[in-house]
């Protein structure tokens, strides 16, 4: 990030250089035992080594702190910080010197200098310092513009700039996945889980200090990556929580619609904000970054006017035995239907029972309980379809495919073999 | 040893704006205005001008005094050939003592003649003074002459060593034997060998000890006639690569281990060049042995009995019986005095006499005997053999080691003999060979040369290996001074010498203790200099370091009754770690298991009351205790490893499982394990993990009582903490507060000075630092430190090349090659 001043003319000399934490030395333990032909002197040599941890030379994460070596990379969320000094490499006093640190980005300038203000004269072999900071929340080119203006001697007003060009990288890559509860039996309370995966683009280990999921003013969170035993939780991720480069985790939210919402099933309808992602992570000695997602937006499942659900439904049937299945039916529309369930057998799937039958009127938001029998045909696992509700008032036929899975099992099989 | 060559130069080069950096450290936090006064008067201090300035004038001197220390360095050095003891090194060598055998008793007597030589040296040393030769030329000199020396020595001992030297010098070119030379023409060869090439007269200074550099080495030139091998070994060689003339063919150790001489002392580079073919050296060697307790030391004395008993004990635990049944392994072993005598001429005839006492039991062995009743002898006797017997023990407590089955089954039969070791496919053995030639570089001096000039570049002095003598105490020395890349260099000398230079990898060739141990320095050292691809270039003819070659067994004749293997503990985990620089962490990691799961299983062993092989044989409690002791110390550190690995592979979650279950093996160092796994914490992010991790650290204190490094090590995590809320401000001070109690702790005067930067005080942490650079260079002259400061020149003002220059002569004159330069940013 240091570049040299090409114009030499200028008294003054402007180095920046970026502060990111500093590391520990680690040094490189060769030993040997006292028989050996060097004797103590592996161990002498390592006990001298200021590097060392004395006591247990072998240890090879050392105390030493050593300055970064490089730029390195920076990523959104994290915060820049610069060294800047300015140095009067002349032999003369230099009068009303105002350094100015400007961080140009795609879409703005910001003034980073902790203060506006000239100094007022610089003697030879003297240093204006300032550390600037900036928490970085664009992704892109960032340019660090800094000036100089300064008064010379002999009054003569200089001015020099430098730019020092930088790009800002995407730390981590986020993907969401919505899961409605819908076999969920006690349907009512719409729960929505959030899977969200996280995964470290950048190319040092990650620890993740927090993830947490801010809800809408809908919801109500619920974390689901920590298994509570006794009284402490232990993190699903195990005892260390860092993320290695490239690394995914998963974590788990289950979100419930406050009950004032809940009590009006049918509205949440059509797309809804279920809240945003807050992570903050840390790296080496405690660099700290930190990122929100963008509000997370959900499409509702479109229950349409009339909501299906199953209220109780066996997992495992026998072949060719009937079994039963209790079904809720939910007017979700504003209006009063008037409805007949049809059943239609599939292949494997046979209804037991009329169909075409009037199962009277249902007026908005009340629903029915619906038992029904049925058996099965084939063995494996058998989805259930077929069903056909029809508002007479409307004459609109809703479809109901795929509602549930079964097992569907031989009975004999055992005696046969 | 180094100490002589800093406190000269260090005024030099440290003062890179001392007012400046006195002013600023103490002062508290302030506004730059208020600084600005200062500023003024350092002004004129800080450039490029004044740091010329200052570095020109103490040239002159700087140039006498560098090879004034240098002169210092050698002539230690030499001293150190002659003097048996040397303290830094005696532990060592004791401990070490165990791993060399038979050839104790020629060294001895080299040693004793040393001193001898050494005038003579001396004499020498002043004769070529006023030659003015320029270093390098003097340099390949020193070595070509060395070389010589060896291929002398080699030749005098008749060894058929493959890797050779021509006499002439032009360079390491592998040659055949060069019996013929006489040692004492070397001897004569070396003056005018140097006279020929004068050249430049800068180093006047630096000519005196660098042609006493050969001379170092010329004690051994000398010794090796008195071992009158020359003659008779000469023919003998050409004669006979067979393996019967035992005694004769062994004896090319002690003088070729004079090549490695460890202070002429006990020596553990003895066995070093025992050749393929090496028979039963075993009574020649144990009669000296045998006599040398009057004289020396114990050390020397322990290996020979220490070897059989270890045999007896050995052969009779194996868990088939056929070891026991076979040992034909103990008549190669212990073949009858006669041939001894003759082969070692001046040593052994007064020798014999002593002998005796272990002689008659062992002659007879001819046949099998009872093991049981050998040890009975042993046992009984007096005080050297019962430092045998525990040396034995850590031998078997160091070497043990868990073969592959078919390792373990080729062993057996080479112990049985039922095929001898020469049979056993080639695609079974390790045949390694040095896999570059010279890495001999110094990039300090090259950044010198390059933004210093050649004047100031010249100024630069640092071992090689050619200043240094060429032997396991030159290798110690250049690693204690940092000169780990002329370090490099030395083992591959030394490893040439031993036939496993540069090509000879898939050539055969033998395997001894200090053979492996030179290759496990080199390893070492190249991992320490990062330069991982060569180490595993090398480790590969190695492969698992499971063959056959690679275990005593493998040798009964020249480790007889040796167990376990010749490969050390820390070269095995250095061949699990060091897949993981090389971006293969998971087989780093394969091969780490496989380490614990041998430490486990014999720690299994040890728990189940049998030996770590799994053996019946009974062990002391003491002993026990002590080898549980080790192979706990062993996994714990395999455990580090493995934890390291997973760190380096950011596996967070088992590195924090590992060095959590290392604070079992390690209770001491709950502290800092804790503390470290809660950095390791903060590394990730996870801040509040940290701070549990540190309430544990701070409870584990208390329990522990108040010591100030547990202080320190608190209110450094509650720095770290606060450092990791971004409160930099609290950081500071508790690092500052660590500094109140500790003053000198580097870690927190650094971090402290990093605080300060990012609270926009630069000139304060500039100051901070630059001040501890300079006031104690040997603690702050770290890549670490000198990284955050260069990196706040570069931020401070646009002249930071001066700086970072002036940083380099700092560096220059005292680290040593391995310095990374990179740190400096100067390029």
């Amino acid at each position: 990030m240091d570049v040299n001043q090409a114009k030499q003319e200028h008294l003054l000399a402007l180095k920046v250089m970026r502060l990111t934490k500093p590391t520990l030395f680690t040094n490189l333990p060769v030993t040997c035992e006292d028989r050996d032909l060097p004797g103590d002197l592996f161990g002498q040599l390592m006990r001298e080594d200021p590097s060392t941890i004395k006591g247990a030379e072998t240890l090879m994460l050392g105390e030493m702190l050593t300055l970064p070596q490089n730029f390195g990379n920076i990523f959104l969320g994290e915060t820049f910080s610069s060294y800047i000094s300015v140095h009067n490499d002349s032999n003369q006093v230099v009068k009303d010197i105002l350094v100015k640190a400007d961080l140009q980005t795609s879409s703005q300038r910001l003034n980073l200098s902790a203060s506006n203000s000239a100094v007022a004269e610089l003697k030879p072999e003297c240093c204006i310092d300032d550390v600037i900071h900036h928490e970085v929340k664009e992704i892109g080119t960032h340019i660090l513009v800094c000036a100089v203006s300064y008064t010379t001697q002999y009054g003569e007003k200089l001015y020099f700039r430098k730019f020092f060009k930088f790009q800002v990288l995407k730390p981590l890559d986020v993907k969401t996945k919505f899961y409605n509860a819908e076999s969920d039996l006690s349907s009512v309370t719409d729960e929505v889980f959030l899977e969200a995966q996280i995964q470290n683009i950048t190319t040092s280990p990650m620890f993740m200090e927090k993830v947490s999921l801010e809800p809408s003013m809908m919801y109500n969170v619920t974390e689901l990556n920590i298994v509570t035993c006794g009284d402490q939780g232990e993190s699903t991720f195990g005892k260390m929580s860092y993320l290695q480069p490239m690394d995914t985790r998963q974590y788990l939210y289950c979100l419930k619609p406050k009950p004032e919402y809940a009590e009006k099933a049918g509205v949440i309808k059509g797309v809804t904000v279920i809240g945003k992602l807050d992570i903050v992570w840390k790296t080496n000695l405690g660099e700290r970054g930190r990122l929100q997602t963008s509000q997370l937006q959900r499409m509702a499942p479109g229950y349409g006017d009339i909501r299906l659900s199953l209220e109780v439904i066996p997992d495992t049937v026998n072949l060719e035995e009937p079994f039963d299945i209790i079904c809720k039916i939910t007017n979700c529309s504003e209006r009063t239907m008037d409805l007949v369930l049809e059943m239609c057998n599939t292949r494997s799937i046979h209804w037991c029972g009329v169909s075409g039958r009037q199962l009277g009127k249902l007026s908005p938001g009340a629903f029915l309980s619906l038992p029904l029998t049925l058996l099965s045909s084939v063995q494996g696992l058998q989805s259930i379809s077929g069903l056909r509700l029809t508002d007479t008032f409307l004459k609109r036929t809703y479809e109901y495919d795929d509602i549930a899975q079964v097992c569907v099992v031989c009975p004999y099989t055992s005696n046969e073999s | 040893m180094d100490t002589g060559e800093a406190p000269a130069q260090r005024p030099v080069t440290l003062d890179i704006t001392v007012e400046d950096v006195n002013k600023d450290a103490p002062g508290p936090p302030q506004p730059d205005s208020s600084e600005t006064p200062s500023r003024d008067s350092v002004l004129p201090q800080e450039d490029s001008i004044d740091l010329g300035g200052e570095f020109a004038t103490p040239q002159e001197d700087s140039s006498a005094t560098p090879s004034e220390s240098l002169m210092d360095k050698l002539n230690d050095q030499m001293m150190e050939s002659v003097m048996i003891s040397d303290s830094p090194n005696n532990s060592e060598e004791n401990d070490v003592a165990p791993i060399d055998s038979f050839l104790d008793g020629g060294e001895e007597e080299s040693g004793g003649e040393t001193s001898g030589d050494k005038e003579e040296q001396l004499e020498t040393g002043q004769n070529t003074t006023e030659i003015k030769v320029s270093v390098e030329e003097q340099d390949m000199d020193g070595s070509e002459e060395k070389v010589e020396e060896d291929t002398k020595k080699q030749a005098d001992t008749q060894e058929e060593d493959t890797a050779r030297v021509s006499p002439q010098g032009d360079t390491q070119s592998p040659s055949d034997l060069k019996n013929e030379e006489p040692a004492a023409q070397s001897a004569s060869g070396t003056s005018p060998k140097e006279e020929p090439v004068p050249v430049c007269t800068i180093f006047s200074h630096g000519t005196q000890p660098k042609s006493l550099v050969p001379d170092g080495f010329q004690p051994t030139l000398i010794k090796s006639p008195s071992f009158s091998m020359g003659s008779g070994g000469g023919s003998d060689e050409a004669v006979t690569p067979s393996k019967l003339t035992a005694p004769l063919v062994c004896q090319p150790s002690p003088s070729l281990s004079k090549f490695f001489t460890d202070n002429g002392q006990t020596n553990p580079a003895s066995d070093f060049f025992d050749s393929f073919t090496t028979p039963s050296s075993f009574i020649s060697v144990s009669n000296p042995n045998a006599e040398i307790p009057s004289g020396a030391s114990p050390a020397p004395i322990a290996p020979t009995p220490d070897r059989q008993l270890s045999s007896t004990s050995s052969s009779i635990s194996t868990a088939g019986g056929s070891l026991d049944s076979g040992t034909p392994t103990p008549s190669t072993v212990f073949c009858p005095a006669p041939t001894d005598s003759t082969a070692k001429p001046q040593p052994p005839l007064p020798q014999m006499v002593p002998a005796p006492a272990q002689a008659p039991a062992s002659a007879p062995t001819t046949h099998p005997q009872p093991f049981n009743q050998l040890q009975a002898v042993f046992s009984g006797n007096d005080d050297p053999f019962a430092t045998a017997l525990s040396l034995s023990e850590v031998d078997r407590r160091h070497d043990a080691w868990l073969p592959s089955e078919e390792t373990r089954k080729m062993l057996i039969s080479v112990a049985t003999q039922q095929y001898s070791p020469a049979y056993i496919e080639s695609n079974r053995l390790t045949m390694p060979g040095l896999k570059f030639d010279n890495l001999q570089g110094d990039a300090v001096k090259d950044l010198m040369l390059r933004f210093l000039g050649e004047q100031a570049a010249m100024k630069r002095q640092v071992l090689t290996a050619n200043s240094v003598e060429q032997s396991f105490t030159g290798l110690k020395q250049l690693v204690t001074s940092k000169n780990w890349r002329a370090a490099v260099d030395l083992t591959g000398r030394l490893l040439t010498a031993h036939g496993q230079g540069y090509g000879k990898t898939g050539q055969p060739t033998s395997h001894t203790t200090d053979s492996l141990q030179l290759w496990f320095v080199r390893l070492a050292l190249l991992t320490k200099l990062n330069l991982f691809q060569n180490a595993e270039l090398e480790l590969e003819p190695f492969g698992n370091l499971d063959h056959p070659d690679l275990y005593y067994e493998y040798y009964p004749t020249v480790y007889p009754g040796r167990r376990g293997s010749m490969v050390p503990f820390s070269m095995r985990l250095l061949h699990a770690e060091l897949p993981q620089y090389l971006a293969k962490p998971q087989e780093a990691l394969d091969r780490l298991h496989n380490l614990k799961t041998v430490c486990l299983v014999i720690l299994e062993n040890l728990e189940k009351g049998l030996a770590e092989d799994g053996s019946m044989i009974t062990l002391t409690q003491e002993n026990r205790q002590a080898s549980l002791k080790l192979w706990q110390s062993r996994l714990s550190r395999v455990m580090y490893s493995m934890a390291n690995c997973l760190l380096l592979m950011k596996d967070y979650v088992l590195a924090v499982e590992t060095y959590h279950s290392i604070i079992q093996y390690e209770p001491q160092q709950r502290v800092q394990l804790l503390s470290g796994i809660g950095r390791i914490f903060l590394q990730i992010g996870d801040v509040k993990t940290a701070e549990r991790y540190f309430q544990d650290v701070e409870k584990a204190c208390q329990m522990k009582g108040s010591q100030s490094s547990h202080t320190t090590c608190m209110l450094m995590n509650r720095a770290f903490v606060y450092l990791s809320q971004n409160n930099y401000a609290e950081a500071h001070a508790s690092f500052t507060e660590v500094l109140k109690i500790d003053p000198k702790n580097p870690v927190a005067n650094n971090n402290a000075a990093v605080c300060l930067l990012y609270l926009g005080r630069l000139k304060e942490s500039l100051g901070q630092l630059e001040g501890l650079v300079q006031q104690d260079p040997a603690l702050y002259l770290h890549e670490s430190v000198l990284f955050n400061l260069t990196t706040m020149y570069e931020l401070e003002s646009s002249r930071s090349t001066q700086k970072k220059q002036a940083l380099l002569e700092a560096v220059a004159c005292r680290e040593g090659d391995s310095f990374n330069t990179q740190c400096l940013k100067l390029v």
